[in-house]
């Protein structure tokens, strides 16, 4: 084991691809799989904190290896999120699929330790080229267009991150990956990348178009890594960074309106995510001790729920092959253990009091009325009964009760219940007691979440939400499920600017046909005449015998001879 | 297709069973009137200690409870408005987009309760 201690944790998951091609597919692929991400994680538990494993590259030092408690807690929830996807994808048995995942948490556990720049953009790109995979599985025509479109955007995050980082070095001569000040160009370039990456409003459409199109583990998968990567990249470089505040509460807000109306039930999810990220943004924003801590146990536990989410939706989809709520509802009847486990995950998100949500959240919304912003602070309460609105009513209403589909599918196969089960224990461990969740943290905490006033207002908030979805729905006020798409951003350029590069290029193929077709009857005109000048009926171009040359020659000489004479 | 009345239950699993009492006539009105009940008592609650958040009105009684029914309403009224403007047929986006496309049967295990 004292190699273990010496190897970057990225490296394991990319040493295990040749051990598990070696191996036969099937259980031992599988087991490899789990096992992995187990060793990881134990190796994160146990290494010491400091800089390690540099490695010199084009006159560069990389640093592969910061372990400090900001990225020891993000590499520990990786771990614990690749374990239990891997789980869930236990019956898969697709080579490119369990490849994917492999080299996925391992290139996003390799950022989160990578204490450059330089080295996260190649681990950024890597988790950008192998996600891919886990939406081209599908293996449908619109599952591979769907996936271009995210790795162009993912590329194109990459790309934007290491000309900042250029920019960067010429400008401070490191490539250092610490705290940033907004300012230069470099700096609003990486900006920009965390940003695309994290799902800032407006750049955040990637997001809600892809998860919906990847396998039914493969959105599991992808549920955990790429966006609270992007979490953890900022709250390393733009924490305090006040403009995030106002960005992460417009990411809780806007989400929530479209999450009600969607109607594939892993897009709703999608929305919820992004919703839930605007509560971590607005934790860096504020930059506090209390703040950060807020974002890095949220994003602990935000992982998790979302991850049980996501498993409860997919087992319906593997059974059904669907998840739209239009065509679902009643499924409790012969699918009641994932039921539950859908409602664990449900009230954790949702922060109900003894579940992981509510430990977590409520040190964001604490820093934020600390250190006053009272906008923000209602803001964030109201998207918190937003929240509970789409993830906590919806997805579990709308799939396993409501009104009777009809469908009667069998429960969840056995792999899948045990990682929902594992992934739950953890919702209500971490809720009902928090503090090895906050010994992990990366500042010293004294919070009590389970206070009379934070526990009643809590659920008085969440209750008279629960009052008023009941009232909308017995008056018939609640808008039904419905098949239908809703039209986001992503209508710019998926549409919009298809459209506009379509008309464009009809205009100027016009104009350009027309001016060949000018430039051709001119063409045609001139050689016309050239035709007639010297073409062969005509005089010009009637072939003369010598002789005749001769004698026009001695004519010609003769005339000469005669006005010389003259003259 | 709903449930018919003769459909045997016998064959669904015990918790599915339990939780069918959710569907029996006039549970759903039990639940209703619980959550009135018991939304009644978290309002009083907030009478029996003393508040200190950090906004006054945090201090007013209920506060909670009232923000979350009257946002919660709201959210869902100008979410129903917004689908009328951004509402499309699920082929919007053609075959670029999974919306209209069934999911390939091959990578599901689509299986009935009883095994059909």
């Amino acid at each position: 084991m004292m190699a273990l201690d010496m190897m970057p944790t990225a490296f394991l998951f990319l040493a295990a691809a040749p051990v598990f091609l070696a191996l036969p597919q099937g259980m031992l692929r599988a087991m490899l799989l789990l096992l992995v991400p187990l060793i990881a994680g134990w190796q994160i538990w146990t290494l010491p904190e400091g800089t390690f494993a540099q490695v010199q590259f084009l006159g560069m030092t990389l640093d592969m290896m910061r372990v400090d408690k900001l990225s020891r807690v993000f590499g520990l929830i990786f771990c614990l999120a690749a374990f239990l996807g891997n789980l869930y994808a236990w019956h898969v048995r697709d080579t490119v699929q369990q490849l994917a995942a492999l080299f996925y948490a391992g290139s996003a556990i390799g950022a989160v330790f990578a204490g450059d720049l330089v080295t996260l953009f190649f681990y950024w790109e890597g988790t950008a080229i192998a996600s891919v995979f886990l939406i081209w599985a599908r293996r449908t025509e619109a599952a591979y267009h769907t996936g271009l479109r995210y790795l162009i955007i993912q590329i194109t995050s990459g790309v934007i991150l290491l000309a900042g980082t250029a920019l960067l070095f010429r400008e401070t001569g490191s490539i250092a990956f610490q705290t940033m000040t907004l300012g230069s160009l470099g700096t609003w370039l990486i900006f920009l990348s965390f940003g695309m990456k994290c799902a800032f409003p407006l750049l955040h459409n990637w997001l809600q178009d892809s998860y919906p199109a990847a396998t039914v583990t493969g959105t599991v998968i992808l549920s955990a890594f790429t966006t609270k990567l992007a979490v953890y990249a900022l709250a390393r470089g733009f924490a305090g960074t006040e403009i995030l505040i106002y960005i992460g509460a417009v990411m809780t807000l806007f989400p929530i309106f479209f999450a009600e109306i969607e109607n594939d039930l892993r897009r709703v999810l999608a929305y919820s995510l992004n919703n839930q990220l605007g509560f971590m943004v607005v934790g860096i924003g504020v930059g506090t001790e209390l703040a950060l801590n807020g974002t890095a146990s949220h994003a602990f536990a935000h992982i998790l729920y979302k991850a049980l989410l996501f498993m409860s939706v997919g087992a319906v989809l593997f059974r059904t092959g669907t998840s739209k709520a239009s065509e679902l509802g009643g499924l409790y009847r012969t699918m009641p253990r994932t039921a539950m486990f859908c409602l664990v995950g449900a009230a954790s998100i949702s922060a109900f009091p003894l579940f992981s949500g509510f430990v977590t959240k409520s040190l964001i919304l604490d820093a934020t009325a600390v250190e006053h912003y009272p906008v923000i602070w209602a803001v964030l309460v109201f998207a918190s009964a937003g929240v509970l609105s789409h993830s906590g009513i919806k997805i579990p209403y709308f799939t396993f009760f409501a009104h009777d589909s009809g469908l009667r599918p069998k429960e969840a196969p056995i792999h899948m219940q045990l990682a929902m089960g594992i992934t739950a224990f953890f919702c209500v461990a971490i809720g009902v007691y928090p503090e090895p969740l906050y010994a992990l943290l990366p500042y010293e905490v004294e919070f009590h979440p389970y206070t009379t006033s934070h526990v009643v207002g809590q659920l008085q908030l969440l209750c008279f939400a629960l009052l008023a979805f009941a009232v909308l729905m017995r008056t018939g006020i609640h808008p039904p499920e419905i098949r239908a798409i809703n039209l986001d951003t992503d209508w710019v350029y998926r549409r919009f600017l298809p459209r506009v590069i379509a008309q464009l290029s009809g205009t100027v193929g016009q104009i350009w046909s027309s001016l060949e077709d000018s430039i051709e009857s001119r063409l045609a005109r001139m050689i016309t005449l050239l035709y007639r000048l010297h073409g062969s009926e005509t005089g010009l171009a009637r072939p003369m015998r010598p002789g005749s040359m001769v004698l026009w020659v001695a004519v010609l000489l003769g005339v000469t001879l005669v006005v010389n004479f003259i003259v | 297709m709903a449930q018919s009345p003769s459909e045997n239950t016998d064959t669904h699993p015990v918790l599915g069973r339990i939780l069918g009492w959710v569907d029996r006539p006039g549970s759903a009105n039990r639940i209703f009137w619980a959550l009135v009940v018991l939304c009644g008592g978290l309002f009083l609650a907030d009478f029996t200690y003393h508040k200190h958040g950090h906004f006054a009105v945090e201090n007013v009684p209920g506060f909670y409870g009232i923000y979350g029914f009257v946002m919660f309403t709201l959210l869902i009224l100008v979410a129903k408005t917004l689908r009328i403007f951004i509402k499309r047929p699920e082929d919007y986006y053609g075959k670029a987009a999974v919306d209209s496309e069934d999911y390939p049967a091959a990578q599901l295990e689509k299986v009935d309760h009883d095994g059909a």
